[in-house]
């Protein structure tokens, strides 16, 4: 260790000096020994401190702190269980291309390789799930490295950087000072269209006679919302969204299809399935959207515009591929466009809008459906609330049943689905957004995954309001055991009656819904109600929401209600299934 | 289309944890890595790996793809092994 001069500090300050440098605003964190150095520097730290209750919902808040702000969120937890618990929200960020720092304290280095206390290899066991992972190996290293890393994170296809500091350099001193800038030697992902591709691209627009924008979270990434807009517009396109899309286009414009895919509207399936031009603005081509891919748009030529190369021609061959940021295409592309009315394209959409709405039956008249709640909640809210969900058929039913209408407003994990995101990212969403309503979303299952996260929420008076659709089991694997494997619900029942014989449990009735979840919610200070009779659904959805305080409705709904439409992976269109 | 034996030259940062990055992407995808080997080039700073991997067209210009969106890495060039 180095003799402290006065112009040094510790790698810990430095650490949290570079934080505050790169703009850090929030830090998420839980602390144990590898970290204490960097905890002691905290309460003079220039930015906030949010004390989670589990690693991982440390990572689904710093998600979701960046998947509402569009800034990166930021984490800090220490070795060994600490920092393998937040492998599941790294992963999660990384599907979904989300930038997040996740610091991670190490073992002392001459420690490392000796199975000391609490060491894990971070750097080993993240690498599959980060964008990047750093190991510092000295306290000269640290302002350098978060500055890279969070260049790392933004840059690109956004994602998850782990900077994992060893106790001995955190406690090093060092007088190195924060980068005026990054210059990587061998990162260079920007990537702009040839002048080539955009007349080609505004050549192929114009020709189609049946084009269709399919657009995605890379939209929203890179705030081109309006232009596709814009696009829209000026040719009269229909415009298909994924789940990571949602809020890229106004679902009450008339050219919105919708969410596209295995729960997606029969309009946005058919449109893709019988289009000309498919015009793939900041998408994957996800299994979940494509199905079948042997039959996939078939008829369509495509134009796909990504900022990750890798992307481009994965899943599905393109015409024309471009690899740049969706706002900096459209911005040239769309003064090229000429309007169009394709008014026979058109009517053939709005009849199938007609013949096959997003809509759903009651099943009993004295049992809530759960499509109601979301229905209730885009009512209360007028559709400008951060909705953020779980996973699990509440999630699909909150893409489908919300009238989705802005950019960074529904927050989902939709690449790993993740149970578990919602009630920690909906905390995220509501700190990045403190001017906001934010609702989340959840199961009864994916609550009781963090449910411990709900204190947070508390502790900062934050207006949230946590909505369980409590269907007394794992909803989504329940459906696809009714349709594709003989109703045999194996695991997938949380009541205690209907479960299968080798659980070995008794049938009784006192235990259908355990743990209380109201009671729990209670328990952990928030303000809680439970609703069972339809007709008290909207008022306590109203009442919650306009409280203005941390609140949780546990609604119990039908459980036997599934999601529809339907198209059951790897099948094409035609396999659409509709009750 | 058909499986060939492709040699990936792929110039890296020679940094801790390159190499690991870089066998873990191509094997984390189920590509069998059928030789590698690494060594200096005359820039101390980048060393040189010579990667085989079987593979179709479509697999192996996916895993350059996905080489060269890595921080570290700095070039690839692929060529068909006779
Ligand atoms: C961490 C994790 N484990 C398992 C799954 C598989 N899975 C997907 S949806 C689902 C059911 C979710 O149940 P619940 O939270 O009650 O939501 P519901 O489908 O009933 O709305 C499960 C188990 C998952 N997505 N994530
Ligand atoms: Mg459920």
């Amino acid at each position: 260790m180095k003799k402290q001069t006065t112009q040094q500090a510790t790698g810990a300050q430095t650490l949290v000096d570079s934080l505050a440098k790169a703009g850090t605003e929030v830090l998420f964190g839980y602390p144990g020994g590898s970290v204490l150095d960097i905890f002691n520097c905290l309460p003079e730290a220039p930015f906030q401190f949010i004390l989670g209750r589990h690693e991982q919902g440390c990572v689904h808040m710093a998600d979701g702190y960046a998947r509402a702000k569009g800034k990166p969120g930021v984490c800090l937890v220490t070795s060994g269980p600490g920092a393998t618990n937040t492998i599941t929200g790294l992963a999660t960020a990384h599907m979904d291309g989300v930038p997040i720092v996740c610091i991670t304290g190490q073992v002392p280095m001459d420690q490392i390789g000796t199975d000391a206390f609490q060491e894990a290899d971070m750097t080993g066991i993240c690498r599959a799930v980060t964008k990047h992972s750093f190991l510092v190996q000295s306290a000269d290293e640290i302002p350098e490295t978060v500055a890279e890393a969070f260049y790392i994170a933004t840059h690109g296809k956004p994602g998850p950087v782990v900077i994992d500091i060893p106790k001995n350099v955190q406690r090093a001193f060092t007088s190195a000072q924060y980068p005026e800038r990054v210059s990587l030697r061998a990162y260079h992902p920007e990537s702009t269209a040839s002048s080539s591709q955009m007349a080609r691209f505004a050549k192929l627009v114009n020709e189609a006679k049946r084009p269709v924008i399919y657009a995605g979270g890379g939209v929203i990434a890179s705030g081109a919302a309006k232009d596709v807009a814009n696009l829209a517009h000026r040719a009269q396109i229909p415009v298909a969204t994924t789940l990571m899309g949602l809020g890229a286009f106004d679902e009450n414009d008339p050219l919105a299809l919708r969410l596209a895919g295995m729960h997606g509207s029969a309009a946005a399936n058919y449109a893709i399935n019988e289009s000309d031009l498919i015009i793939a603005l900041g998408v994957r081509f996800s299994d979940r959207v494509t199905g079948k891919l042997a039959a996939y748009a078939k008829r369509a030529k495509i134009i796909h515009v990504d900022c990750d190369p890798a992307s481009i021609g994965k899943n599905v061959p393109v015409n024309l591929g471009i690899v740049a940021d969706v706002k900096d295409v459209l911005t040239t592309v769309n003064s090229r466009i000429k309007s169009a009315e394709h008014a026979a394209w058109l009517a053939k959409i709005a009849e199938w809008m007609k013949r096959r709405p997003v809509t759903y039956k009651p099943m009993h008249p004295n049992v809530i459906m759960p499509q109601a709640v979301i229905e209730a909640v885009d009512k209360v809210t007028k559709g400008r609330a951060v909705i953020v969900t779980d996973v699990g058929q509440h999630q699909m039913w909150s893409a489908q049943f919300f009238r989705h209408n802005l950019p960074r407003h529904f927050l989902s994990s939709g690449g790993m689905g993740t149970m578990g995101f919602g009630i920690p990212a909906a905390i995220g969403a509501a700190i990045a957004r403190p001017d906001h309503t934010t609702v989340a979303i959840c199961g009864d299952g994916g609550a009781q995954m963090t449910f411990e996260e709900l204190v947070v929420a508390v502790e900062h008076k934050l207006p949230v309001t946590f909505i369980v659709i409590n269907n007394a089991c794992l909803g989504m694997v329940r459906q696809w055991q009714e349709l594709f494997y003989g109703k045999r619900y194996s695991g997938s029942i949380l009541s205690v009656r209907g479960r299968m014989a080798n659980e070995r449990l008794e049938q009784d009735l006192k235990y259908d819904y355990l743990p209380d979840l109201t009671k729990l919610a209670e328990a952990h200070g928030a303000d809680a109600y439970r609703v069972i009779d339809p007709a008290k659904l909207d008022a306590t959805i109203r009442k919650a929401i306009n409280s203005g305080r941390t609140s949780f409705v546990e609604v119990i709904v039908e459980p036997r209600a599934n999601v529809y439409p339907m198209q059951p992976g790897g099948q094409p269109v035609e396999g659409m299934i509709f009750e | 289309m058909k499986e060939e034996i492709h040699r990936l030259n792929c110039y890296v940062e020679n940094k801790p944890g390159v190499l690991a990055r870089i066998v873990g992407l191509i094997s984390g995808r189920g590509y069998n890595i059928q030789t590698l080997s690494v060594g200096p080039t005359e820039d101390g700073t980048v060393s040189r790996m010579k990667i085989d991997v079987v593979g179709d067209d479509k697999v192996i210009r996916q895993i350059i793809l996905q080489l060269n969106n890595q921080v570290n890495v700095i070039e690839v060039t692929s060529r068909r092994r006779a």
